[in-house]
């Protein structure tokens, strides 16, 4: 593969993007320390193995469906392909194992060039897709905001959640099914959240703004430490779609966490909704949205189911090695664009699920104040010898003399001196018990074989020939169309208030009807 | 022995903290080594002998050089240290009897009790602002034994707990059941901060405390400002006070 000197600069840009935002990003968390888990051991792990896997994973993937695709198709449902797994994690922890490696004299920064400038490639063009309705390429290039839906989901959204204040039943249910499902997605995944995301803000009015909450692989799925404790999860993915009053949403990151001003607290929900899906749905469907009362007892219930859950998971944690805690810390981060499998339905245990021995290897350096520290040198001070540039420099963020991810020689263009690949797959190992065969879809629960068929076979109406490329420029144009009408009612075919409405309303239209 | 590609660089300079150096130096003597054995270009080398001749038992070899030379590792994750004591520092405050135990953070504030009783006695990053500030009883949560003992005894009412730990994983089972909380790490957007405005927790992170002993009554000034993003970006102080009130 020849590259060419436009490849380069539009790869280096790329990485340049994600070392500014990654260090805004670590900046106001800290290194994250748990005191049940070996947390930066786990991450550290998990990088190496996003450094030798993804290059091949993501081709292989690609075989099936290309990035852009996958993103048309992940833009209509919440699954673990939003943030923080794809604006942030896919790019930056496969350049974190990068400069690892190069830091301990492993490799150079012209070292598996052609998966480096893959890897980019793919993760621009799956971001540019998902964020087609915004036209940007991540939160970050969007002033830190995230407006992905279209119009004809948002209305849905919009029109069929119910209103609610602080005290009464199911504002009351709601806030404590978020906080519940919260505390379970952390522990499904290890102290990371990776489990939720936020989107949004969307404005509703002069007044109320609305942000849509995924809780994401909650379901006895990929992991195999939910198989048995997580039998109870009805659904794998839940969505929130959640109006506030009185609160702007400043800050929806590329960590898919939030920001608001002033603080936001419960007392400024004044409308929920829910929702599942996942690659075998169309797109999502409303779970438990027949009425006020129905919603409050699903959101009780579902509730229940997380924190039932979440004591018999602890329970199950708690009895862990601590090899067992890093493999199932490390699977989670590296797997985290898992579901970019599952939709393109070529989905393998084998490769999701394991740890590569390549990264293997590493693990007996990682002891807690090892990983601990060089986690921070290689996030907060840029200390690492490969992460400095000349002293005239001033990085974003933090004005000191350094980069994040080092940059690839422009010299290979001359030279040729590089090496293209970290390879094929190798095969991988686990100190967890194997995943059982049985996977929790919208299509109920299916073996991974039928899983992989179905998603092969199945492709969302919105997003077939006939309407992905009805896009919002082309509605604002053609809403009196035939193809739109049929648009719209494809997506209002769940929608208790907006079923056959077609696509001629306008947001004040929509608050006429919830009004009715 | 040959040079590696970092062996050049015009602007690196040393590690900030010495397990990393030390570990990072010991490393890249090692693949020097290993490419001036194998005989080959660095191309060859990369991704072929550099991958399977240097192995796990490699790296468990600078791991014991270092514990050789009398270094025992800081630990975070109570599994880590259980399960190898020998390589760790001594894990205290994490037994049974918390009654002399108390974080002793050097940067918290302090100051003899007030004329309503209040002694100063640390700070912390408010996740939430109340109407009110929260009294209640400091108690230590720091392993999984406290934590399994309150989740089959249930938490006491009133229990502000005073946690290390910026996750949400250690106390998952019984987050809900604390009334208050005051988190040695963190920021306010760390996970235990999350957490605990999902459920109404007032919170502090990246509290420094000191002399609070496990039962003492504490108040939180929860009626602080919550500590913004900006804030932390801009290194701007913005705390709330935490108090030890007489019984």
């Amino acid at each position: 593969m020849k590259l060419s000197y436009a490849q380069l600069l539009e790869t280096n840009n790329l990485i340049q993007q994600n070392t500014d935002e990654t260090y805004w990003l670590c900046l106001t968390r800290t290194v994250q320390e748990s005191k049940l888990f070996p947390v930066s051991p786990y991450m550290i792990l998990s990088y190496f193995m996003c450094f030798y896997r993804y290059p091949a994973l993501l081709r292989k993937i690609e075989q099936h469906m290309s990035a852009e695709d996958i993103g048309d198709r992940a833009r209509n449902m919440g699954i673990k392909i939003q943030n923080p797994s794809m604006g942030w994690c896919l790019p930056s922890f496969y350049l974190l194992g990068r400069e690892y490696l190069i830091t301990m004299g492993l490799i150079r920064p012209q070292d598996a060039l052609e998966d480096v400038v893959y890897v980019m490639d793919f993760w621009k063009r799956y971001e540019l897709a998902w964020h087609r309705n915004d036209g940007h390429l991540t939160n970050r290039d969007f002033g830190h905001r995230a407006q992905v839906l279209p119009e004809r989901r948002l209305q849905i959204f919009h029109a069929d959640m119910y209103d609610c204040v602080e005290g009464d039943a199911l504002h009351t249910a709601a806030q404590a099914f978020m906080a519940a499902t919260s505390q379970y997605g952390f522990l499904v995944s290890c102290e990371s959240r990776i489990a939720l995301h936020n989107q949004g803000p969307y404005k509703l009015d002069d007044e109320r703004e609305m942000i849509v909450r995924d809780f994401m692989d909650l379901a006895e799925g990929d992991y195999p430490w939910l198989d048995g404790v997580a039998a109870e999860m009805p659904y794998n993915n839940l969505t929130v779609p959640m109006a506030v009053k009185g609160v702007h949403f400043n800050i929806i990151d590329d960590w898919g966490s939030f920001e608001s001003q002033p603080e936001f607290k419960a007392e400024h929900i004044v409308g929920v909704g829910l929702y599942t899906s996942d690659t075998l749905s169309e797109g999502y469907l409303p779970v438990g949205m027949g009425s006020r009362e129905e919603l409050t007892r699903t959101f009780e219930a579902l509730a229940e189911k997380a924190k039932d859950a979440t004591n018999k998971l602890w329970k199950r944690i708690a009895g862990w090695s601590r090899d067992q805690m890093i493999d199932a810390g490390a699977i989670t981060y590296f797997s985290i664009v898992k579901d970019l499998a599952h939709v393109a339905g070529c989905y393998e245990m084998e490769d999701w699920m394991l740890i590569d021995e390549r990264a293997e290897r590493f693990r007996p350096l990682l002891n807690d104040e090892y990983s601990n520290m060089s986690l921070w040198e290689i996030l907060g001070p840029l200390s690492n010898p490969c992460q400095r540039t000349n002293e005239y420099q001033l990085c974003q963020h933090a004005n000191i003399p350094a980069r994040m991810y080092s940059l690839i020689p422009y010299s290979v263009l001359k030279d040729g001196d590089y090496t293209a690949t970290v390879g094929d797959l190798q095969p991988g190992v686990s100190y967890l018990p194997r995943k059982e065969d049985r996977y929790r879809t919208t299509q109920g629960v299916l073996s991974l074989a039928e899983y992989n068929r179905q998603a092969r076979e199945f492709t969302p109406t919105v997003c077939d020939d006939d309407h992905r490329w009805l896009c919002e420029s082309w509605l604002k144009y053609h809403h009196d169309t035939p193809a739109a009408e049929a648009l719209y009612r494809a997506e209002q075919q769940h929608s208790r208030l907006l079923k056959d409405k077609g696509a001629g309303l306008r947001r004040a239209d929509i608050e006429r009807l919830r009004g009715d | 022995m040959p040079r590696l590609y970092g062996d050049t660089d015009k602007f690196g300079e040393q590690n900030n903290t010495p397990v990393v150096e030390a570990f990072h130096g010991a490393i890249r003597a090692m693949v020097r080594q290993k490419l001036a054995a194998s005989g080959q270009t660095w191309q060859d080398f990369v991704f072929g002998k550099a991958v399977t001749g240097i192995t796990a038992d490699d790296f468990r070899a600078i791991d014991q050089r270092l514990l050789d030379y009398g270094h025992r590792y800081l630990w975070s994750a109570l599994v880590s240290q259980q399960e190898r004591p020998e390589a760790y520092t001594a894990a205290q405050g994490v037994g049974e009897d918390l009654s002399t135990f108390s974080f002793e953070h050097p940067e918290a504030p302090t100051a003899a009790a007030d004329a309503e009783g209040r002694e100063l006695r640390g700070c912390g990053d408010n996740v939430v602002r109340y109407n009110e500030d929260l009294i209640g009883t400091a108690r230590y949560v720091r392993s999984s034994a406290t934590v399994l003992n309150y989740l089959q005894n249930g938490v006491p009412p009133g229990t502000i707990a005073v946690i290390d730990d910026s996750g949400g994983t250690l106390t998952a089972p019984i987050l809900e059941q604390f009334t208050g909380v005051i988190c040695a790490g963190g920021t306010v957007r760390s996970h235990l901060g999350i957490l605990t405005r999902e459920y109404g927790i007032p919170c502090f992170m990246n509290s420094k405390i000191s002399g609070i002993r496990e039962g003492d009554t504490v108040r939180l000034e929860c009626t602080a400002t919550a500590k913004t993003a900006d804030a932390y970006q801009k290194g701007i102080e913005m705390t709330g006070r935490i108090w030890r009130v007489a019984q």
